[in-house]
């Protein structure tokens, strides 16, 4: 039998690479080529103020709560889903993270773990209308955008809840200890080295074709000396900011849960094929759930975030927060149809959001301005992925 | 002019460096029937495109001549201009709207203020209908409301709208029941007669061999010949295709059936959108130890419903009584029923079987995920090993397991879902058409396997279009028609024709 098929055992000649196929193929290499350069822009324009270490860090700090919301919306999307509620959720979890503080003097360690629960209730909640009672998801999340806001703002009387305690203020704004924070950096960079060594190793062990060990070395080079850039430009400052810190965990916690769980697994093979994943015996109404109960706790999270950052409980908090998370998700290569999509290119993208933000409002650029900015690279950085993507 | 409608010479089509096709000629005369075979990946398909110009002229290399002149169409609008129009495998037609709609999509003759007028356009369709010697078929009904061959029509009708001169018909029996096959090919003869040509792309040869004049025989992309049809034989074909004779087509290998350990009672279900009809009616059977069971019928006979219900993943509202080795079970979710060992093999790979962006190997392991955990993560080395060990042993040609599954041949993606299936080591295996869209190599594959599964006393429920399979393969047969259980026969001297006169009894009585 081996005539039959003997084209596809055939294998590829090599030929050289052209630059529109590296991209095609290193997506999140042109992100940050794209990132670089949006940088230097605005570094350009702000004669050097957007490239101070003061404002790298306040870049990412206004880069955390986008991407908190990003990386729960990154599995949402990849199921096939959209949650447009996120951002009215934000709003809400903030008023009540706000509301028990400073009504209830509820300690802050307590506070947090009552509104993350409640976010993953309420997710959940949109998660069984989506799964089981199947109201498609761009319903469900269009009235929990309606919905949650009017209870935000039902319940805060429309009003600022201020002031906030500064326990709860240090989660949006405070800083790591700077030695923490050093220890942190090289931890994080003895893992990824392993991670980076062993999958090296996993891909010679099923016979699949391996990087040279010198593009292995210069790629651990380079991720020391991103390391070490980050930490030099933190540490010029005040260290690594605590939203930052968290964004950080966020993105290695979901980078590990989309690669090595089968949650994870499961998630990208419903947005493959809903049906073939259900009739391979997957309960994908249960999945489809859990992605939802997630994507609550991140709004959660990000609404504690905003109220600290802000020091006061916001009923306009969060607002077109849903559409920046899907932007940045898109911007990072997740695909509308579902099944593609990484978590670090979410964050990517809520970079490149958050940087469009901080240097047009550096440069005094008008909101409307801002919008409009941000709407045309929406549009031109899809447009460019379907340009450069592999199956046209 | 030359005697030639069509001249397609020394076509080559170089993907990255791969060549799909490698100097392909093709040649159709005026009312002429061209068969192309070529088991999948031959090219055949890749050769349409470049006729249909889905690959516009400059990206590959030879020349097309059509009615004697040079054609260098960029667009498929510019073919069908020209009167070259493809039907593709997969209809691609609107089931909501009418078949005189579909019939006229793009051309919908307009009266003033650009409203649709209705009149002309019924009666072009029926029109059309008429020509086709079918005018039976109600044209202001929706699409949804026919059958497959009947949607068939449709779309060829929609290209006799177009003044097509040449059809291009790809695999168009895939999904028809025989009489629906027959009805198609009378349709081909009659559009021969009035001087319309076509090329035939199928796997069934004895279609080939009834309708067309001259066949042309490609693999791995270059051309092995052409003859006339006259000249040549299914078998000759076949090895042709596959580069050497073919001896058996069934692999026989003795297995012992043992005692009954499956067995479904007055399973009957309801169409999903018309809860008013029964799409299965009262069926029971019992299902042994290490047998193999072939389902026939007509397409739509409710042979998949069948299957479904069984597995707990049909859609509507179903009742029946499944017992596992005597005790009774609930199946309501295809979890429930690989849990209980029954598994299944979906009949439509792409839409039901394969995740196709997903790696060839987690397609394989999706069905048995929890066996690699280790502390909540995946033991991925562990994973692996059960890979590479399935795709040694159901044969599963990839250059590696981690490579995107679509990216495999059919007949490999096709081993790779039923491997799947079978790692959850099921008592119970339902195949749906197991080897649709499937070249004879691999099927000669799957039918081995399916003998060794049963060998090691798994018990096997095969449904298939395809009579000589199910008379090759199965050891009992039972016969569906509209629904009901309309015979249950041992597979020793039993024939074709006893198999479709009982598919089709009723209806025959019912004429009567």
């Amino acid at each position: 039998m081996t005539t039959a098929n003997a084209a596809l055992g055939a294998a590829k000649p090599r030929r050289p690479l052209k630059i529109r196929d590296v991209f095609s193929r290193y997506k999140i290499l042109a992100l940050l080529l794209a990132t670089a350069l949006i940088w230097m822009l605005f570094g350009w324009l702000t004669d050097g103020d957007f490239l101070t270490p003061r404002n790298f860090s306040n870049l990412l700090r206004q880069t955390a709560i986008t991407a908190m919301l990003a990386a729960g919306m990154v599995f949402v999307m990849v199921s096939g889903e959209i949650d447009l509620s996120v951002g009215s959720f934000l709003g809400l979890m903030g008023g009540v993270a706000a509301i028990l503080d400073v009504y209830y003097q509820v300690p802050v360690a307590v506070n947090i773990l009552i509104v993350l629960l409640l976010g993953a209730a309420v997710g959940l909640f949109n998660g069984v209308w989506v799964a089981y009672l199947r109201v498609p998801s761009f319903i469900v999340g269009l009235a929990g955008l309606l919905a949650f806001r009017g209870i935000l703002i039902g319940m805060t009387d429309g009003a600022t809840v201020a002031p906030v305690s500064p326990e709860l203020v240090f989660i949006g704004q405070g800083y790591v200890p700077r030695l923490v924070g050093d220890a942190l950096a090289v931890g994080l960079f003895v893992i990824l080295a392993v991670v980076t060594l062993r999958s090296r190793a996993r891909r010679r062990l099923h016979k699949l074709a391996v990087p040279p060990m010198w593009q292995v070395a210069l790629q651990l080079l380079a991720y020391a000396l991103g390391i070490a850039g980050f930490m030099w430009m933190l540490n010029s400052y005040y260290g690594i900011p605590i939203p930052v810190l968290n964004m950080l965990l966020i993105l290695g916690v979901f980078s590990v849960v989309a690669s090595r769980t089968v949650f994870g697994r499961r998630i990208y093979a419903i947005g493959g094929n809903q049906e073939a994943t259900r009739l391979s015996g997957v309960n994908v109404r249960k999945v489809k759930m859990l992605i939802f109960a997630l994507m609550g706790m991140m709004a959660a999270l990000a609404g504690i975030t905003t109220t600290a950052r802000l020091a006061a409980g916001s009923p306009s908090a969060g607002s077109l927060g849903e559409l920046d998370a899907i932007a940045s998700c898109i911007i990072g290569g997740t695909s509308m149809r579902g099944g593609v999509g990484t978590v670090h290119g979410a964050l990517i993208g809520a970079l490149v959001m958050a940087s469009l933000d901080n240097g047009m409002s550096m440069m005094g650029v008008e909101t409307f301005w801002q919008m409009i900015v941000k709407g045309s690279i929406l549009l031109l950085a899809v447009w460019v992925d379907i340009m450069t993507g592999s199956d046209r | 002019m030359s005697e030639y409608l069509l001249e397609m010479r020394g076509i080559v089509k170089d993907f990255s460096g791969v060549k799909a096709l490698d100097g392909i000629n093709l040649m159709v005369r005026p009312g002429e029937a061209v068969g192309l075979c070529g088991e999948n990946g031959a090219g055949k398909s890749t050769l349409m495109k470049v006729l249909s110009a889905v690959y516009p002229y400059g990206t590959w290399e030879g020349t097309i001549r059509w009615e004697g002149r040079e054609l260098k169409a960029r667009s498929i609008r510019e073919t069908e201009e020209a009167g070259i129009v493809i039907i593709h495998q997969e209809l691609m037609l609107i089931p909501q709207l009418s078949v005189a709609e579909n019939i006229m999509l793009g051309r919908e003759p307009a009266g003033p203020g650009g409203f649709i007028d209705f009149e002309a356009l019924y009666q072009r369709a029926e029109a059309l209908m008429r020509e086709l010697n079918m005018p039976d078929i109600n044209v202001a009904l929706p699409v949804s409301a026919l059958g497959g061959g009947h949607q068939q029509l449709v779309e060829i009708a929609k290209a006799l709208n177009k003044n097509a001169k040449l059809l291009i018909l790809d695999e168009p029996s895939s999904s028809l029941s025989k009489t629906e096959t027959e009805t198609l090919l009378d349709i081909i003869r009659g559009l021969k007669a009035r001087g319309v040509a076509c090329v035939y792309i199928s796997h069934k040869l004895d279609e080939v061999q009834a309708v067309c004049d001259t066949v042309t025989v490609i693999r791995d992309g270059t051309l092995v010949g052409s003859a006339p049809m006259a000249d040549m034989t299914v078998d000759r074909i076949i090895a042709m295709m596959v580069g050497r004779e073919m001896q058996n087509l069934f692999p026989r290998q003795s297995h012992a059936i043992g005692e009954v350990v499956f067995e479904a009672r007055h399973v009957t279900c309801w169409d999903v959108h018309n809860p008013a009809r029964k799409r299965v009616d009262d069926v029971s059977f019992q299902l042994r130890r290490g047998e193999i069971l072939g389902v026939a019928g007509l397409v739509g006979a409710g042979r998949t419903e069948l299957a479904s219900v069984l597995f707990g993943s049909y859609q509507g509202r179903c009742e029946a009584e499944i017992l596992l080795d005597g005790q009774p079970i609930r199946v309501r979710s295809p979890l429930d029923a690989v849990r209980h060992g029954i598994c299944m093999v979906p009949e439509d790979r792409k839409h039901q079987g394969i995740v196709p962006l997903m790696g060839v190997g987690h397609n394989i392991t999706m069905s048995v995920m929890s066996r690699f955990v280790r502390g909540g993560f995946i033991d991925e080395a562990d994973e692996m090993r059960t890979v590479e060990e399935t795709v040694r042993r159901i044969r599963i040609k990839t250059a590696s397991p981690m490579l995107p599954i679509k990216s495999l041949s059919g007949g490999n993606q096709q081993k790779a879902v039923l491997s799947k299936m079978l790692l959850p080591r099921p008592r119970v295996l339902i195949l749906d058409e197991p080897t649709r869209g499937v070249d004879v190599g691999a099927k000669y594959e799957i039918y081995t396997l399916i003998h060794e599964l049963a060998a090691e006393g798994m018990a096997i429920i095969m449904i298939s279009s395809e009579l000589p399979e199910i008379l090759g393969i199965s050891d009992r047969v039972i016969v569906i028609g509209e629904g009901e259980l309309r015979g249950d026969f041992a597979n020793e001297n039993l024939t074709q024709e006893t198999i479709m006169t009982a598919a089709i009894r009723t209806d025959a009585a019912r004429r009567a």
